[in-house]
């Protein structure tokens, strides 16, 4: 699939391939002794925790160390203390996901104005600039996964129906793409549809707007929340009286792929490839540290996961084959 | 929040009377002092206004009273009492910024400082007019949705768009009031007409590179620099020039054209834009893949992607020796033609933008050997000639820091300050009125048969 979003600066998205690592630059790295942290949002989420791994297990073929790994649990506040902390113990390179915009872009400034090299996961800070405040940007394309996840719902939406949609209260690069690119695709494809935003600020709470959605909505036909720990509570909270309500999202996460492997309410996920994304990284991070120059957006295509290619999806999202249960659900333990 | 200047004897305080010319005249003297920092309390405005104690209190009161200006913090004591600062509430309204290029609509929100607060940016095709019109709407609305989300609506004072293409207006006039002709049949598409009805807001217009030079200026490669020449490479070419630190903008505002300049390669003669733009980049490209003479873009070829001139840059950026070629050809046409505009202005940096400069080195590569080799020692001894990093965040930047300076203009703000709101100069009441009787009558009048 091709990228189809633009960057947070309206950049033109280069491949992971762009960022390479050649046995000599391992070598060069090596000899480096490289210092790394890093900075999650949250490590709660299946899709951070193997961010996380293909960070650490890239860096570690490099020879560098990873001397933390921070979960600011969606605190602005934790993450501020953390790179202050960090900053104090010079590391050589900082990975970060900002947790917002605004409150997070003076310390995130610091860290690259100290001279430690700043590469930014799925987030930029309004104001910062690649190659003066941070390396580079690793992100999926957003944008590409909320038009997935629109054309998914839109097949199980009749005509003339209402679609509600689940946006993120915070102003985070990532989930306004998807959320742009959700309204922008029905608003092309599918004008009859009309779509109702509510917006939730933490995760617990968005079962409850959704509830609220629905109830201001009746006529809603189906919903897209905007990633999959939400969606999951999205679900628990709808369907008991809305068990046919079809729901999109984005990431396959352990419950997100219960409820497929089930033939639950989710019915369509738009997967981004955070392993490969946190090799992506350790990558781009290496040849920063190398001097050598790195893209301003390194973007990974997204994968159209339906119940067709569940298992394919699965595999090459959490390299690992799924659970001989949901095989048997699937019915494919044997050969017909 | 509005004070009735119609109001003849509107007394407050001491009871003088405070709408005439000369107290709005010292109003916008003191916000305007406030808002750029160059006075932060009672006692430095009094300094750098030389208005007295009693005109400073009173002024402020107004300005406090309307929502520009809040003195609820204390700055550091010096010997005494801690002064209470003076703020300009930049907070209290929000701009809407946008920015069009052939291939991709950018939109933003920033304070009444300029600064950019979020901003998007998304692929489109701008010949297709009516939905590039419409997708703007809708992304306004969007920022709009965002803006709800705050304990205090800000009200929106102004949208300020950036065009690919000179923009050509009465400099008088502080906003526009109908769609200048930016772009072949743009002015038919009421573009301007239309974001003023749906958000009752003053709106202006600049051209891309006038407002990316503004942006880097300000945000960029440009900051603190006195001479700055900016070149944005596209499908066309264009170059915006800063001279003792403040843009050039020339006997018309059609500065820095130089796409239209004549370059030759070969036996062909052409103009830059032509010869060395985004178009003929992506014709070369696609003549190599079509051919097999670069793998490279003959493999994107045979797999659907579409060949254009950035996927050639990508290609040059991956070490492709035909799309290099292609794109080390576009930096010599450009270089020379920036060699001269070098040697004529001296400036101490050139930065270059757009998609084609962006999306690789060897296009700046090029373009740096020719302007190092045809330039004068002089010229080039402490010549930076740079990339920018900003994208098109440039002109978004630059189309809000526009935005700000016309609003806060002295013969503009003087004519809505105690009213305000830009929303409520009369200018803009009068116009929107006409535009709205103007549509009821089109609305109302006899409609031809469909099938005439």
């Amino acid at each position: 699939m091709t990228i189809v979003g633009l960057g947070p600066h309206g950049e033109r998205a280069s491949p992971p391939e762009r960022v390479t690592l050649l046995p000599q630059d391992i070598t060069v790295a090596r000899a480096k002794k490289l210092r790394i942290a890093i900075v999650m949002h949250t490590l709660e989420s299946d899709w951070a925790r193997l961010v996380v791994q293909g960070i650490i297990g890239t860096l570690g073929e490099c020879g560098a160390i990873v001397i933390d790994v921070v979960d600011c649990n969606f605190s602005s506040k934790a993450q501020i203390n953390a790179l202050n902390r960090l900053q104090g113990e010079a590391p050589d390179a900082i990975i970060s996901l900002p947790v917002n915009n605004a409150t997070v872009t003076k310390a995130h400034l610091a860290i690259s104005g100290a001279g430690i090299k700043l590469v930014l996961i799925d987030n930029v800070p309004t104001g910062m600039l690649p190659g003066k405040d941070y390396v580079s940007l690793v992100s999926a394309d957003n944008f590409g996964l909320g038009k997935i996840a629109a054309e998914l719902l839109s097949a199980r939406l009749p005509q003339g129906a209402t679609a509600g949609m689940l946006a993120y209260d915070a102003d985070f690069f990532a989930t306004n793409e998807r959320e742009i690119a959700f309204s922008r695709w029905m608003e092309a494809n599918r004008p009859d549809v009309t779509v109702k935003t509510a917006r939730f600020s933490t995760i617990n709470g968005a079962g409850h707007v959704a509830v609220q959605l629905i109830n201001d909505h009746s006529d809603i036909a189906g919903l897209f929340v905007v990633w999959d720990s939400p969606c999951i509570e999205v679900v628990r909270a709808v369907s008991k009286q809305n068990p046919d309500l079809p729901i999109t999202t984005v990431d396959l996460g352990k419950e997100v792929t219960e409820s497929f492997a089930k033939g639950g309410a989710v019915i369509g996920v738009a997967g981004q490839r955070p392993f490969q994304q946190g090799e992506a990284v350790a990558r781009t991070t290496i040849t920063a540290l190398l001097d050598r120059p790195c893209p301003d957006w390194v973007a990974l295509p997204g994968l159209i996961v339906s119940r067709s290619n569940f298992i394919e999806s699965y595999q090459a999202i959490w390299r690992k084959p799924v659970s001989r249960d949901i095989l048997i659900g699937f019915d494919l333990t044997q050969t017909t | 929040m509005r004070i009735d200047k119609s109001a003849p004897n509107r007394q407050k305080g001491k009871g003088r009377p405070r709408n005439s010319e000369a107290s709005t005249a010292s109003l916008v003297a003191v916000l305007n002092h406030v808002r750029l920092s160059e006075a932060t309390t009672r006692q430095e405005l009094e300094r750098v206004s030389e208005y007295g104690r009693a005109i400073i209190a009173d002024r402020l009161a107004i300005l406090s009273e309307l929502g520009l200006l809040n003195e609820s913090e204390t700055g550091v004591a010096t010997g005494g009492r801690a002064p209470r600062l003076v703020q300009f509430t930049k907070d209290y309204a929000r701009l809407v910024v946008v920015t069009l290029d052939q291939s991709a609509i950018g939109v933003g929100l920033a304070d009444l400082n300029g600064k950019l607060l979020m901003e998007h940016h998304e692929e489109i095709n701008i010949t297709n007019k009516t939905l590039t019109a419409d997708r703007i709407c809708a992304l306004i609305n969007w920022l709009m949705t965002r803006l709800t989300r705050q304990p205090k609506t800000p009200d929106l004072w102004g949208i300020s768009i950036s065009v690919p293409g000179p923009v050509l207006t009465n400099p008088n006039t502080p906003f526009l009031l109908e769609t200048p002709n930016f772009l072949p049949d743009w002015e038919n598409i009421g573009l301007v007409e239309t974001l003023m009805q749906r958000f009752k807001a003053p709106v202006w217009m600049h051209s891309n590179v006038e407002t990316m030079t503004m942006g880097e200026l300000h945000g960029g490669a440009g900051i603190d620099q006195q001479t700055m020449l900016f070149v944005k490479v596209g499908q066309r070419i264009g170059a915006g020039l800063v001279s003792n630190g403040q843009p050039y903008h020339g006997a018309t505002g059609a500065v820095g054209l130089i796409g239209q300049l004549p370059v030759t390669s070969g036996n062909t003669t052409g103009s830059l834009d032509d010869m060395a733009g985004a178009s003929i980049i992506k014709a070369r490209g696609i003549k190599a893949a079509q051919s097999g003479e670069s793998a490279y873009l003959a493999e994107m070829l045979e797999r659907g992607t579409s060949i254009t001139a950035i996927e050639v840059c990508q290609a040059a950026q991956m070490g492709d020796s035909v799309s290099t070629e292609i794109v080390m050809q576009s930096g010599r046409l450009i270089g020379g033609v920036v060699a001269t505009l070098a040697n004529m202005l001296n400036p101490q940096l050139i930065v270059f933008a757009g998609s084609i400069a962006q999306t690789n080195d060897i296009l700046l590569a090029s373009v740096r050997e020719t302007v190092y080799g045809s330039s004068h020692p002089l010229v080039t001894r402490d010549l930076l000639i740079l990339r920018s990093q900003m994208s098109n965040s440039a002109a978004l930047l630059g189309a809000a820091v526009i935005a700000v300076s016309s609003l806060f203009d002295p013969v503009f703000l003087k004519d809505w300050i105690l009213l305000g709101s830009p929303t409520q100069h009369p200018d803009f009441v009068s116009g929107l009125e006409t535009l709205n009787t103007s549509t009821q009558q089109a609305d109302d009048g006899p409609r031809a048969p469909l099938s005439s």
